[in-house]
């Protein structure tokens, strides 16, 4: 299992998508964090401090693309044939797949914490705002941001693989994480249906204090978020192992 | 771990393809009720024309197609079956299996990378097959013989048993053409099994010890090119006087047929004794010469009519002679 995990990350440094994809996550992590310390009405006192430490969360997205394209660049050009010849179990296939996405988004994730501390923290000290890595639930926040990035690592691959078509399945993907999903509480009747949205479970993960209260739809609680998470991660990548994997490569 | 995973059922390189049958959505019959075995230490030839089913009879051997029913084994075992099947069964399917802003050193090393296989054996395959420095470079800016090369390269990491290899000279120029013929030759001298799929019947003809010939999904015949040969050597007579030899040659039990005034195509017996006969028949020859063995010529005899058509049934009847 090692040496598969190593072939995908093999595939992923062979081609520079990773590398884009990361300045991406890294310009987004830090423009949030502008967003929220720059502005006269931004953070003011200890108690607006936490969601400062939730930026880096947004690699989610990146992390996201990532995975579709880990197993929809395989059908496109055609490298599932070599893939599947070296490793003819579909489900050892999918396993490496998924434990490298996962800790794609670790890496990630990591990188991205580290941009949103090395601002955010001298930034807060200028304003006299004293903050620790221990206080204000920033703990919390961190371990929240490692575990939403990976698991959307997993989520990709499972969008992937159910959709195979790589513009489809990015475009739809995306599309649905920043737009569709984000409108849901403002509609009547399926507001509802927001808190077990993926977007969902990621605000229920970064909730840990403040109101649980999206538009008269309540969040689960964090903990109720990873579950959510988990399911949106394993149900369509054990369904796309099932079903995408196991056709006939023609 | 270069020599891994050949288990002891896969000593042996035998290919069996046993009653081998594929239904793709739609009914249809890709591969119907095909048997036939690919023998180590040769060059066996699959050919067929477009649509045949070869690509799809490949691809069930390789278990990337689920068969509908019968089996396809290497060595006795399923390919899903053969541990480390890099270093049993080397494929070369396509010339598209790249990512294009892959080099294609790097597409061998991911390969050996999930092989277990270390990256010098990416380097020694580029070396094998003449890419060497041009490894370096990404795929997408690779000629279709580049890549055919490339794919033969991928076959070659695990210095594999059994060669299987799907139109490897499309795109080749006629050194490596060449090239490939020899390389083919070698392997399977040192006792691998080398099973060549192809439309280019004459270059199939050059380097196939055994062939195997597929039409509409169905065997049409398989056999080695001494036996396709012997079914359907024919001999051109050219003389002002064929009655006499006609009589002569019916009471041998040969074949002839007039194929204009006075020129005669014999089948069934060999050149020497139509010489003969000639002789004690007091026949008169102006020529009296071989008709070359003709793969291509055989191939569309087989095929055109549909399988088993009447130039099969003309060649057993040779045959059996």
């Amino acid at each position: 299992m090692i040496r598969l995990v190593r072939a995908e990350f093999l595939k992923l440094r062979t081609t520079q998508v990773w590398f884009w994809l990361l300045l991406a996550a890294i310009a987004v992590t830090a423009l949030l964090v502008v967003a929220q310390l720059a502005p006269h009405d931004g953070v003011r006192s200890e108690d607006d401090v936490y969601s400062v430490f939730t930026s880096s969360g947004t690699a989610y997205v990146v992390v996201f693309v990532l995975g579709v394209l880990g197993v929809t660049t395989e059908y496109r050009y055609e490298t599932i044939t070599p893939t599947v010849l070296a490793t003819p179990s579909r489900w050892a296939l999918v396993t490496a797949k998924m434990i490298t996405y996962a800790l794609l988004g670790a890496g990630y994730a990591l990188v991205c914490v580290i941009v949103q501390l090395a601002m955010a923290l001298p930034w807060l000290a200028s304003k006299n705002i004293d903050v620790s890595l221990t206080s204000n639930h920033i703990p919390a926040a961190l371990l929240g941001v490692f575990l939403v990035v990976m698991l959307f690592g997993i989520v990709g691959l499972g969008v992937g693989a159910l959709i195979r078509n790589q513009i489809v399945a990015v475009s739809v993907g995306v599309v649905f994480l920043l737009v569709i999903q984000n409108i849901l509480p403002a509609i009547p009747g399926v507001k509802y249906a927001f808190p077990y949205t993926p977007g969902g479970a990621v605000a229920a993960i970064f909730t840990v204090v403040g109101s649980r209260d999206v538009n008269g739809a309540t969040l689960f609680t964090p903990v109720g978020g990873v579950v959510v998470l988990l399911l949106w991660a394993f149900v369509p990548a054990i369904l796309g192992a099932k079903f995408t994997l196991t056709r006939d490569i023609t | 771990m270069t020599e891994t995973g050949v288990g002891t059922a896969s000593q042996d390189g035998r290919i069996v393809v046993d009653d081998l049958t594929k239904v793709f959505r739609g009914n249809i019959r890709a591969v119907d009720r095909l048997s036939f075995t690919v023998e180590p230490g040769s060059v066996t030839g699959f050919l067929g024309p477009n649509g045949a089913g070869k690509t799809t009879t490949l691809r069930m051997l390789l278990g990337l197609v689920h068969p509908t029913s019968g089996r396809a084994t290497i060595g006795g075992l399923d390919y899903g079956q053969i541990h480390g099947p890099l270093g049993v069964v080397g494929a070369a399917l396509e010339s598209s299996g790249f990512h294009p802003a892959r080099t294609g050193r790097n597409h061998l090393r991911i390969q050996c990378q999930a092989a277990g296989f270390p990256d010098q054996n990416a380097d020694t395959a580029l070396g094998l097959v003449g890419l060497g420095e041009a490894g370096k470079r990404k795929v997408r800016g690779y000629s279709l013989g580049m890549r055919q090369r490339l794919s033969l390269a991928a076959a070659l990491l695990g210095n594999p048993r059994v060669l299987i290899l799907d139109e490897p000279a499309n795109g080749l120029d006629p050194d490596g053409i060449r090239w490939q013929r020899g390389f083919f030759r070698h392997m399977a001298s040192e006792g691998r099994t080398v099973l060549v799929s192809s439309h280019q019947l004459n270059e199939v003809q050059e380097i196939a010890d055994r062939v195997v010939i597929l039409n509409r999904g169905q065997l049409v015949r398989s056999g080695s090119i001494a036996e396709l040969r012997a079914g359907s050597d024919a001999v051109q007579v050219r003389t002002p006087n064929p009655d006499p030899l006609l009589a002569g040659l019916a009471e041998a039990g040969a074949r002839a047929e007039q194929t204009g005034p006075g020129t005669l195509r014999i089948t069934g017996l060999p050149i020497e004794q139509v010489g003969h006969l000639a002789f004690v028949h007091g026949v008169e020859l102006h020529e009296l010469q071989p008709e070359n063995f003709n793969l291509e010529q055989l191939f569309f005899a087989l095929t055109q009519e549909g399988a088993p058509g009447p130039g099969l049934q003309a060649i057993d009847a040779g045959g059996k002679r």
